[in-house]
C-alpha cells in the first residue's frame, strides 16, 4: 500500500509537488494513513488549538470546542454547531445587478440578473471568500455538506470520537 | 468442483426467469446474482485475472478495429463509440474505453428484450442482431443507436455483445443527431425500437433501405451499423474461443464473480475516498425560444429548470443521489429518461471512483437513483423528446462531482477534487453540402471543451466533456471535408475559464467562413446564456456559459481578402464589441438560443463558442505567476488578471511580468472592499424574505418554484422554512 511523507502530502493539497509525482500519487493506491495525516498537517498551520475533526472546504474545518463540534475558518472565526449550515452566520456580498455581475463576467459573458445572481460567501474573520453560489434569485441557500461525523470515525476510520 | 447456484429446468429454458432469479437472489443476499464468495479469484487469481484482461482487451481492440469501418468522423476522428460483454441477463462484465456511458444503457436495452419475452417473439437466435435508439427502452437520446448480438454456446445462450456509436444524422426536423428543436417524440428522428435488424449476421436489406430513405446522411448510419456488428461478431467468436479453453462453467461464474467484486470494489473506494453523510448541490438551466419564428410552440417559450440534488453516503459507502423538487418534463428536447439518468451515473463513477479494477455493472449495483415521476429525469410518457438530454445531464451530474468532490476534500484527497463537467453545445448543420448534395451533420468539435479546476491545479483546456473520458475535438481538415466551410479560426476563449485559486479550464470558439453552399442550416443542442449553468467551488467562481451566437451575413470577407486586408479569426477579447463586427462589413445577427432565424449562405461568417469549467478555491490566493502565463498565453485577458485575479501585470516586451507591490496593494483593497460591502446573511434574508414571499421575479423564476411546490412537498417545505414564510405559503398562478 501507498504512504507518503507528512512534506510530500502538504505539497500535494498545496499544488506544490511536480506534475510528474503529482501524477503518479494520483494514479497509485490510494494511501490508506492520509486522513489522519492531513488533519495533522492542517492542524499545524492554524494558530488556534481546538481539535481539527474534519475539513469541510477550502479554510474551513469542523473541530472539536469543549463538548461542542462546531465550523471554524483558519483564520480562527467560528461559525457554528456543524450541523447548521455555517453559510447562515457568514457575510454575503450578492451581484444582481448588471453592473455588479459585469465587475466579473463583461459584455456578453455576463448572466441574466432577473433569471441568475452570484452570492458571495466571505468569512467574517477574515475576509477569505468561502463559497459562491450562483442561483435564480429567491433560491435557500444551500446547505453544502452534513457529515455523519460519529459513523465516519466509528466505522470507518475505527477511532471513535468521544461522546 | 465449483460450487454453481441451483438452476431449475425453467431457468435454463428461459432467460426471463433466469433474470427474475438472478436479481431475487441480489435482493435475498445482497451479493450480484447470490454470489456470496468470490472462489475463483481465491482459488487461482492469476488464471482469473488474465481472463478479465483477456475479456476487456476484446472490447477495446474491437472499438478500435471498428472505428475504422465506420465514416463518420464522430466515431473514426472523436471516438463515439463504445463496446462491451454482457451476461446473458444483461449486466455488463467488461467493457472499453470511449462513451461508456452506454454500457449500462445498453444493458437495460438487453434486459427490456428479455422482460418483453422477445425469447418468443420475434426469437433470439445465433446470428441475429438487435438495435434500438429508443431512450423509453434504453439509450441517452435518438442518435445513441446501439446493436446487441447474442452469443451461443452448446445450443445455449451465454452472453451478449453490445455496442454503441452517436450517429452524426438522425433524420429529424432539423439536420444532426442532437435534434435540438424537438418538442415531441415524433419530430426526432428515426427509431428503432429494440428491433431485430439481422439475422445470420447480416444487417436485413429492408432495414438497410428504410435508413438510407429516412437519413440526410445514411452513409454515417449504416456504415456505423456495420462497424457495431463487426465489433460484436469478433467478440462474440473470441468469446466461444475462450469458452472452448476454459470452459462453460468457469466463464459463467467467473463473469458473475467480476460484476460482484466491481460492485464491492464500487462500496470500497466510497468508503476509501469519502465520508458519510449528506451532500447538496444545485445548477440551473435556461432555454429560451421566445421571438423565434419557425416553430408552433406546443409549451412556454421559456424554461428555467433548477436542479436541486442530494447525495447520501451511507455506511455501508453505498452512494444514492436525489433529485427531488426538480421541475415536469417539457415539450422541449431536452428531457432525460431513467436510462440517460443511469447513463450519465455511470460514466461520471468511471472517471471518479470505479477506474480501475472492475469496471463493469457492479458499480451501478453499488449505487441508485430518485427520479421524481413526472420530472424531466423521468418522464411520466413516452411522447416528450429526449435529443438534447445531454442539456440537463451535464449540469446535474456536473453537480454530482463537486458533491463527491466535497467528500474527497473532507477525506483529505485533494487531488482528487475536481469542480465537475460542463455543458458544450453542439452545432447541427444541413442543407446543401460543398458538392452540391443534401447532407446533415453533427459538429462534435464540442467534444473538448473546458473543465472544472481540481483542487490542487487548474482544469483542462479545451479537453474535457463529461460523456467521453477521451475527449477528441477532430481536426479542423476533418469537418472541413464533410461540412461546407472553411475554418477562420479555432481558438482559445480568453477568460472562458471560471475564477480561481485554479481557474477553470477555458473553451474555445470557432470562426467559419460559410463555402460553396447556397443553404446552410445551423441549430445548436444550447438554449440559453441567461443562468450560467455551471459552478464553482471553495471560493471560485462558474465559468461563464458562451451560448451566444455571432453570425455576419453578406459580409464583405472575400473583397476583404482580395485586398489583403485584416479578417477575423475569433470573437477577439473585447467583451462589447466582437471581432466580427470590428472587421466585417455586413449584416450581424446576435442570436441567443437553440436555432438561427434563416439559412446561412456562401460567403457568411459563423462565430460559436464552446464553455470552459468552474474555478475552485479564493480567486486572491491565486498564484500571481500563474496569471501573468495565463496572460501571455491567452487564456486570460490583461483587464480580467487586474479585474478578477487582483494582479497587476507590466508588459515587457511581449512578456508579462508581475508587480509585486502593486498585487498585493490591489488585492488587500479587494479584500478591503468585499468585506466593507457585504453584510451578515441573517441581515440579507431579512431584506429579501418580503420579495421573496410577493415572489416579485420574472414569470420564468416564479414558474420554476411553483413547478418545484408542485413536484414536492419537502423542497415546498424547505423553502417556506429557509424564508420563514409561514407553512400556508403558496405560489399561486399559471405563468406561461
Amino acid at each position: 500500500m501507498s504512504s507518503y511523507s507528512k512534506n510530500v502530502i502538504a505539497d500535494l493539497i498545496d499544488g506544490r509537488l511536480p506534475w510528474l509525482q503529482t501524477h503518479q500519487i494520483m494514479s497509485a493506491y490510494k494511501d490508506e494513513d492520509r486522513f489522519f495525516k492531513v488533519l495533522e498537517i492542517l492542524q499545524g498551520r492554524v494558530p488556534w488549538s481546538e481539535k481539527i475533526l474534519l475539513p469541510i472546504g477550502e479554510h474551513l474545518s469542523i473541530v472539536q470546542k469543549g463538548t461542542d463540534r462546531i465550523v471554524k475558518c483558519d483564520c480562527g472565526h467560528e461559525f457554528a454547531d456543524y450541523r447548521e449550515n455555517w453559510k447562515l452566520h457568514a457575510l454575503i456580498h450578492v451581484r444582481n445587478d448588471r453592473a455588479s455581475i459585469e465587475e466579473l463576467y463583461p459584455g456578453r459573458e455576463a448572466c441574466d440578473p432577473e433569471w441568475m445572481e452570484i452570492r458571495e460567501f466571505i468569512c467574517p474573520g477574515c475576509g477569505v471568500l468561502l463559497e459562491v453560489e450562483a442561483a435564480p434569485p429567491g433560491y435557500p441557500i444551500v446547505f453544502d455538506f452534513l457529515p455523519d461525523l460519529e459513523t465516519f470515525y466509528r466505522d470507518w476510520l475505527d477511532s471513535p470520537l468521544p461522546d | 468442483m465449483l460450487q454453481q447456484p441451483e438452476q431449475t429446468e425453467r431457468e435454463r429454458q428461459s432467460l426471463k426467469a433466469r433474470m427474475a432469479a438472478s436479481e431475487a437472489r441480489m435482493t435475498e443476499t445482497g451479493h450480484y446474482d447470490g454470489v456470496s464468495d468470490l472462489q475463483l479469484r481465491e482459488q487461482d487469481p492469476l488464471k482469473y485475472e488474465t481472463l478479465h484482461t483477456k475479456l476487456r482487451s476484446f472490447c477495446v481492440s474491437a472499438r478500435e478495429m471498428a472505428r475504422r469501418i465506420s465514416a463518420s468522423p464522430g466515431v473514426r476522428e472523436v471516438g463515439e463509440m463504445v463496446v462491451a460483454l454482457y451476461t446473458p441477463e444483461g449486466d455488463a462484465v467488461a467493457l472499453s474505453n470511449g462513451i461508456m456511458v452506454h454500457v449500462h444503457t445498453t444493458s437495460r436495452f438487453i434486459k427490456w428484450m428479455i422482460d418483453n419475452d422477445y425469447e418468443g417473439d420475434p426469437c433470439i437466435e445465433e446470428g441475429d442482431i438487435f438495435a434500438n435508439n429508443d431512450a423509453f427502452i434504453s439509450t441517452v437520446q435518438c442518435p445513441d443507436v446501439m446493436d446487441v448480438v447474442p452469443i451461443y454456446h452448446g445450443g445455449e445462450l451465454v452472453g451478449w455483445v453490445g455496442a454503441v456509436c452517436h450517429e452524426l444524422e438522425v433524420g429529424g426536423i432539423t439536420p444532426g443527431g442532437d435534434v435540438a428543436l424537438a418538442q415531441e417524440r415524433y419530430t426526432e428522428g428515426l427509431f428503432v425500437c429494440a428491433e431485430k435488424v439481422g439475422r445470420n449476421d447480416e444487417l436485413r436489406r429492408d432495414y438497410l433501405i428504410r435508413c438510407e430513405r429516412n437519413l440526410r446522411m445514411p452513409i454515417y448510419w449504416i456504415l456505423d451499423e456495420k462497424a457495431k456488428v463487426a465489433a460484436c461478431i469478433e467478440i462474440r467468436e473470441q468469446v466461444k474461443a475462450l469458452i472452448d479453453d476454459i470452459g462453460i462453467d468457469y466463464y459463467r461464474r467467473a463473469c458473475k464473480e467480476f460484476i460482484e467484486e466491481g460492485r464491492r470494489v464500487q462500496l470500497a473506494r466510497t468508503r476509501q475516498l469519502t465520508v458519510p453523510g449528506r451532500y447538496r448541490a444545485h445548477t440551473f438551466y435556461g432555454h429560451v425560444t421566445e421571438g423565434k419564428p419557425g416553430l408552433q410552440k406546443l409549451g412556454p417559450e421559456n424554461i428555467l429548470y433548477s436542479m436541486p440534488m442530494e447525495m447520501n453516503i451511507g455506511v455501508d459507502g453505498h452512494v444514492h443521489v436525489d433529485f427531488d423538487g426538480t421541475q415536469r418534463w417539457g415539450y422541449h428536447s431536452m428531457n432525460c429518461t431513467p436510462s440517460g439518468m443511469d447513463g450519465g451515473m455511470f460514466v461520471t463513477l468511471t472517471q471518479h471512483m470505479n477506474f480501475e479494477g472492475r469496471v463493469n455493472d457492479g458499480a451501478w449495483l453499488a449505487t441508485s437513483l430518485n427520479l421524481p415521476e413526472g420530472s424531466w429525469t423521468n418522464p411520466d410518457t413516452i411522447e416528450c423528446a429526449t435529443a438534447t438530454s445531454w442539456a440537463l445531464l451535464l449540469p446535474a451530474f456536473g453537480a454530482f462531482q463537486r458533491m463527491l468532490s466535497r467528500g474527497f476534500l473532507a477525506r483529505g484527497f485533494k487531488e482528487e477534487i475536481f469542480v465537475g463537467q460542463v455543458n458544450s453545445p453542439m452545432i447541427e448543420l444541413g442543407g446543401e453540402s460543398q458538392y452540391g448534395t443534401r447532407f446533415g451533420a453533427a459538429h462534435f468539435e464540442c467534444a473538448a471543451a473546458g473543465s472544472g479546476a481540481l483542487g490542487i491545479k487548474d482544469g483542462l483546456d479545451t479537453a474535457y466533456v463529461g460523456w467521453n473520458p477521451e475527449s477528441d475535438m477532430g481536426n479542423v481538415e476533418i469537418w472541413e471535408q464533410s461540412m461546407p466551410f472553411l475554418y477562420l479560426g479555432r481558438s482559445i476563449t480568453t477568460d472562458s475559464g471560471g475564477a480561481g485559486r485554479y481557474r477553470g479550464g477555458v473553451g474555445f470558439t470557432s470562426t467559419w467562413l460559410v463555402h460553396n453552399t447556397s443553404q446552410l442550416t445551423v441549430v445548436t443542442s444550447e438554449h440559453s446564456a441567461r443562468v450560467f449553468d455551471n459552478a464553482g467551488m471553495c471560493g471560485g467562481y462558474p465559468a461563464p456559459t458562451v451560448q451566444i451566437h455571432y453570425v455576419m451575413r453578406g459580409s464583405d470577407i472575400a473583397q476583404r481578402v482580395a485586398d489583403r486586408q485584416p479578417i477575423p479569426h475569433g470573437l477577439g477579447t473585447d467583451r462589447a464589441t466582437t471581432d466580427l463586427e470590428r472587421l466585417l462589413d455586413g449584416d450581424l445577427e446576435v442570436v441567443e438560443g437553440p436555432y438561427l432565424s434563416y439559412p446561412l449562405r456562401q460567403g457568411d461568417v459563423f462565430a460559436h463558442s464552446y464553455n470552459g469549467g468552474g474555478g475552485y478555491g479564493d480567486v486572491l490566493e491565486r498564484d500571481p505567476a500563474l496569471v501573468a502565463s495565463d496572460v501571455e498565453n491567452g487564456y486570460v485577458t490583461a483587464e480580467a488578471a487586474r479585474r478578477s485575479f487582483g494582479v497587476e501585470l507590466v508588459e515587457d516586451g511581449g512578456r508579462w511580468r508581475v508587480d509585486e507591490a502593486a498585487t498585493q496593494k490591489r488585492r488587500d483593497e479587494q479584500r478591503q472592499r468585499r468585506r466593507s460591502r457585504a453584510i451578515p446573511v441573517s441581515q440579507w434574508i431579512e431584506h429579501e424574505r418580503e420579495r421573496v414571499r410577493a415572489m416579485d421575479f420574472v414569470a420564468e423564476v416564479r414558474t420554476m418554484y411553483r413547478q418545484s411546490f408542485e413536484m414536492s412537498d419537502q423542497f415546498a417545505q424547505e423553502f417556506r422554512d429557509f424564508w420563514q414564510l409561514g407553512d400556508d405559503f403558496e405560489i399561486a398562478g399559471d405563468e406561461r
